[in-house]
């Protein structure tokens, strides 16, 4: 059985969540919730549930198309429709009799082998199935998703003893491959994995905090990148979450833990943060938590709290030497002296101690402890990465030293010499064994670090890399600082064409950073052009003109594979490569108006070509030039594939994957399916143009817009330069142009603007500040 | 010679483009819809038809090729009656009707269907591929400017408060609310079937708005002027269509007529204030109908714009009481081709309804320019 259909009972954050990242799959989901009394649209909760989805910022959903595929519903006239349901998410309130009841009446009605998950982050699974039957257990299991779960890669999937090895085998399949999410196999013990260690690591966090006398700022100095956390720290995450959550989840980690638990020991009632709540200082849903804004005044004054006397003074930056020492490491910064290294080592000591107690007892070994913890918190590393990052065998004899009890576990990883080892190429991890087995990735996951562990590159300069990934493909990769694009990132872009052309036979271009590629290195063109020089500008346009157009029309497929963002000269390479195999979190957009200038890489070209009017478009020259203009014009971004795809960023037939970690073996599958379809490169196009009455309407409507104040003087000039470009120059639209025409006026119109004044202001403005200016 | 008379006034229910229920209504079957309504409702032979004259300001797409033609097809005319597409922007299809009655004027014909279209929403404003003439716009700025601005240009010169602006059109809003719900539409609106719905009512009509409302709305095209969304009338889809004969053959046929058509006049104006053309054209038609303002009882004045509006009645010396009786164009809507024969059909109407004897209907032109047609009792 495949899951089809599914359907998530509960229309909450998490439901309503969890049922946008199903629509997202593209698999139709049935949203259910409770009849409000004397309501008179009986599924009014569950409707209000998918209004809010389309409103809420970051987007649950990534296109108005995913939300069509929600069909609201309420528990007491829809359960009908689950005859034909293959997957029921229950993500209704945490009371366990409430939970059975809703079990008891989906399980008359559901389809026979239908799977029931509980979203449950503190019932036992024991408790759930508690007196259901038989076969109810058997297609039961717990699947605790994250919050916001289109945002959040962690899944973690908890069985029972009863239930069915396959139904676990088909939620977590379903979960990688169509919701993306990393899976995490966790056992049935209280806060399964992620939230057992994070919520003592917050736990720990304050305590040593208040314990060592530091202020907020100096913990969350520390507590935040320093360590490999996020950067709000601890303070910032509580404001973040929520302060009124932690009473709860406290209570209910107390009440679940056994008395002897290191968490139960060390948790301990803190007044402050009662009163906090009591006053409504909840974090930033409230009047502010740890850290306030004070807008007293007509003035905004970031405040923090003190912890000592719980009133707030303006902040100040943490000056603490061990914060800058981190960048040496973990072990540099718990060795440190200052109380930053104190804290640094209070915290570690104990988290890292506590999880290695705790292996095979949550999870049955390390990888899946490490993969919770870096995507259900966001932790650079894994606890047991950290302890390796330190040396194992360091880590225990300090805690010897300090007399602090060393688990089993964390006694082998240092006499073992750490928990991971690379041995034949391959990633292995210690076991509770004692031996090193191999990480196992899933069938269709393949990483580009895993390939890195040993080989070397078949090219390689100081911003890109090419890398043999089998069976004839080749990865190129981009390493540059944010992966901004420059000459030499385009110079082994070339190089790997010409290497792939002689030698291989498809070419996928793909990299594992944060973001595929932010744009053309601006520093470097502000840099040439406070020097005036300009034929320095004017050859990285044409090198990179060349390239694309050797990349577009290549003999072999060139695959691109981006995740995160991929603007300007990034996106450029996505527009013109053979195919796009995109990670569904792909945020695709020609951003180059932001700094004062237009796409010159064929972006203005590429656009023109995707906007030609299909069968059911109005014909004439203008509407392609009109819409092209507007995406660059306005610089606008997609905030999905999916919504690439309605930008035209992306082509129909152009892929998607959920889960990043299958993003390149299934960009280097469509490379050789392609090839193995016979790979034609395109033939080059020919455009009609409407000439300089389309730049005399175009401008026409940018004096309105200038005129209401939503274009600015520069805003005039550099979309005066893009009309040039798009509607083809000296053209007319009895005769057609190449797409060489059309990126020789880009480059004319780039090196026009970034001569102006406006725009190199605007330059100036993005490096120091990281933000557009408006002039 | 007999004069020519307007033997007939409907239009359909005018709605916000883009977002109203008419939206997914062709133009030409929304025209088709309306002008076999007034077919019904005159009792007209349709045998007797000379002609099909329709204003459209965007004749292109659904509302291209000679459309007119396309919707006597529709509407199953008999193949004689023929069919032309006229366009003078907001006064096509007013002029529909002057060249109606200049054809009767000249014994070309005796009944004539005078009709407008625009759907706003099917058409877009400047069409689908706006080509202006680069030379053109180079030497004269204002030949493709925006109506938004023009309207500000005129607020300026003629310096019309924002509060003013309001002012009127909040009574617009009051006066159609209050047509509205005493049933004065009733008898001019024809239902247009929409998907599974029967649109029968007006969609654009503010019946709660106020000056706090307006007051609150953002400049909508100069961010340091006074013309708001609201002092504006809206993008709308619609029809109207009206029934012109010779006198003659209304009195032989037992047609109800609702006025006699006196004069009319078009002339052009500057650009750049074009919401000022109707000053001129009334006041070349006036004079062509030897009247003065003062003999006027009944005006239809269409508000393209509060400020345009405005800036014609004080030129004019118009009296408010007298115009736009159950509200204009800001609370109505304005498609743009089909207004002409709505205000020039409104106003006959309003004549009969009133018992009076003259009556203006008068618009101002995108391009600039105006035109004015003065009705009499019959």
């Amino acid at each position: 059985m495949t899951i089809q259909k599914a359907c998530v009972v509960g229309a909450g954050v998490m439901g309503g969540g969890i049922a946008a990242q199903i629509a997202n799959a593209g698999v139709p989901v049935l949203l259910l919730d409770i009849v409000p009394k004397d309501a008179a649209d009986r599924s009014i909760v569950a409707k209000g549930a998918i209004d809010k989805l389309l409103k809420a910022d970051p987007a649950p959903l990534m296109s108005r198309a995913a939300a069509k595929l929600i069909t609201p519903g309420n528990i007491e006239d829809d359960l009908g429709q689950l005859a034909e349901i293959d997957w029921i998410v229950e993500a209704i309130i945490e009371r366990v009799d409430l939970k059975q009841d809703l079990y008891r009446k989906l399980d008359a009605k559901r389809k026979k082998g239908s799977i029931v998950s509980s979203n449950t982050s503190t019932i036992p699974l024991a408790q759930l199935i508690a007196g259901l039957p038989e076969t109810f257990a058997r297609d039961f299991c717990i699947t605790h998703f994250f919050n916001p779960p289109r945002y959040m890669r962690l899944l973690e999937v908890v069985g029972g003893p009863k239930t069915r090895a396959d139904a676990i085998k088909e939620i977590s399949a379903f979960g990688d491959v169509m919701l993306g999410k990393v899976i995490v196999h966790a056992k049935d013990t209280p806060g399964f994995v992620a939230n057992r260690i994070g919520v003592y690591w917050m736990q720990a966090a304050v305590t040593a905090t208040l314990d060592l006398g530091l202020t907020v700022e100096e913990a969350d100095a520390i507590m935040g990148r320093p360590i490999g956390a996020p950067k709000t720290g601890i303070f910032g995450l509580l404001d973040l979450v929520g302060l009124d959550l932690m009473p709860h989840v406290d209570k209910s980690m107390a009440a679940s833990l056994q008395p002897d638990d290191p968490y139960v020991k060390l948790r301990r009632d803190w007044p402050l943060l009662n009163k906090m709540i009591a006053d409504g200082y909840t974090g930033r849903k409230g009047k502010g938590g740890f850290y306030r804004l004070n807008t007293e005044g007509g003035k905004r004054v970031k405040e923090s709290i003190d912890l000592k006397t719980g009133t707030y003074a303006p902040s100040t930056t943490a000056r603490l030497e061990s914060a800058d020492a981190a960048k040496g490491g973990l072990k540099v910064l718990v060795s440190h002296k200052d109380k930053g290294g104190q804290y640094a080592w209070s915290v570690l000591s104990r988290l890292l101690t506590y999880a290695a107690s705790l292996v095979p007892e949550i999870a049955d070994n390390v990888v899946e402890v490490d993969q919770a913890m870096k995507t259900g918190f966001n932790f650079k590393r894994g606890p047991f990465e950290m302890i390796d990052q330190m040396g194992a065998a360091w880590f225990v004899e300090r805690l010897r030293a300090e007399k602090m009890g060393v688990p089993k576990l964390l006694e082998s990883a240092a006499k073992a010499g750490g928990f991971y080892k690379v041995d034949g190429g391959r990633l292995n991890y210690l076991g509770t064994d004692g031996a090193y087995h191999a990480v196992e990735r899933g069938d269709g996951v393949l990483l580009l670090s895993d390939i890195k562990l040993t080989a070397k590159p078949i090219l390689r300069n100081g911003s890109a890399s090419l890398w043999d990934i089998g069976d004839g493909v080749a990865c190129l990769e981009f390493h540059s600082k944010m992966n901004a694009l420059d000459s030499d990132s385009l110079g082994l872009l070339k190089q790997a064409l010409d290497h792939v052309g002689k030698k291989m036979k498809a070419l996928v271009i793909h990299n594992e950073a944060e973001n595929f590629s932010v744009g053309a290195n601006v520093g470097l063109a502000l840099f040439a052009a406070n020097v005036a020089l300009w034929p320095m500008i004017e050859d990285l346009i044409s090198q990179g003109q060349a390239v694309m157009k050797a990349m577009k029309y290549a003999s072999f497929p060139v695959v691109a594979a981006p995740s995160g963002m991929a603007l300007g000269g990034g996106c450029e390479t996505v527009l013109q490569s053979s195919a796009v195999q995109a990670h569904a979190e792909t945020y695709i957009g020609l951003v180059e108006v932001g700094v004062g200038v237009v796409p010159g890489w064929g972006g203005c070209k590429e656009m023109l070509l995707r906007n030609q009017p299909g069968p059911r478009d109005p014909k004439g020259p203008m509407p392609p030039v009109a819409q092209a203009f507007e995406t660059i014009s306005l610089a606008k971004v997609a905030k999905s594939a999916a919504e690439a795809k309605e930008l035209k960023f992306l082509r129909p037939t152009d892929g998607i994957t959920m889960n990043r970690d299958r993003l390149l073996a299934d960009a280097k599958a469509r490379a050789l399916k392609m090839l193995a379809d016979g790979y034609q490169p395109p033939k080059p196009a020919e455009l009609r143009l409407p000439g300089p009455t389309g730049k005399t309407g175009l401008n026409l409507a940018v004096h309105g817009f200038a005129l209401q104040g939503k274009a600015l003087p520069h805003d005039v000039v550099v979309s005066d330069a893009l009309a040039e470009v798009l509607s083809g120059g000296k053209t007319d639209h009895t005769e057609t142009v190449t797409e060489d025409h059309v990126t020789k006026l880009e480059r004319a119109a780039f090196m026009k603007l970034v001569k102006t004044e406006g725009t190199l202001a605007r330059m100036e403005h993005m490096l120091t500040t990281g933000k557009p200016l408006r002039n | 010679m007999s004069k020519a008379v307007i033997a007939g006034y409907v239009r359909s229910p005018f709605h916000f483009a883009g977002k109203g229920a008419l939206t997914k209504v062709r133009p030409d079957d929304l025209s088709a819809t309306v002008i076999k309504g007034l077919l019904e409702k005159t009792g007209v032979k349709p045998e007797d038809i000379e002609d099909l004259v329709l204003g459209c300001a965007f004749p292109e797409g659904e509302q291209g090729l000679n459309v007119a033609r396309l919707i006597g097809m529709i509407v199953g005319l008999p193949q004689t009656v023929a069919g032309a597409t006229i366009n003078r922007f907001c006064g096509s299809s007013m002029q529909a009707i002057h060249l109606a009655a200049g054809a009767i004027a000249m014994g070309a014909g005796q009944a004539f269907i005078c009709a407008g279209i625009e759907s706003m929403t099917r058409v877009p404003m400047m069409g689908f591929n706006p080509m202006p003439n680069p030379a053109l716009a180079e030497k004269v700025k204002a030949a493709y400017m925006s109506m938004g601005e023009t309207a500000e240009n005129v607020a300026k010169k003629y310096k019309i408060s924002r509060k003013e602006q309001e002012e009127f059109a909040v009574r617009s809003h009051r006066l159609a609310t209050a047509a509205r719900q005493a049933g004065k539409f009733t008898d001019e609106i024809i239902p247009i079937p929409a998907g599974k719905e029967n649109v029968v009512s007006d969609g654009c009509i503010r019946e709660e708005t106020s000056m706090e409302a307006l007051a609150g709305l953002k400049p909508a095209f100069d961010e340091k002027g006074s013309v708001t969304a609201g002092t504006s009338s809206p993008l709308t889809d619609g029809a109207s269509a009206c029934l012109v004969t010779s006198e003659d053959y209304a009195k032989a046929n037992g047609l109800k007529v609702l006025a006699r058509i006196k004069s009319s006049a078009v002339v052009g104006c500057a650009p750049e204030i074009m919401g000022i053309g109707p000053v001129a054209a009334t006041e070349r038609a006036l004079k062509r109908a030897g009247l003065t303002i003062k003999d006027i009882d009944i005006i239809e004045l269409n508000e393209a714009f509060s400020s345009q509006a405005i800036a014609c009645m004080r030129d004019l010396k118009i009296d408010l009481e007298k115009t736009n009786l159950d509200g204009g164009a800001i609370a109505l809507g304005h498609p743009l081709g089909a207004t002409g024969a709505r205000i020039t059909g409104k106003a006959a109407a309003l004549l009969k309804r009133e018992s009076k004897q003259f009556a203006l209907a008068t618009q101002c032109i995108g391009g600039g320019q105006g035109i004015a047609t003065i009705l009499e009792a019959a």
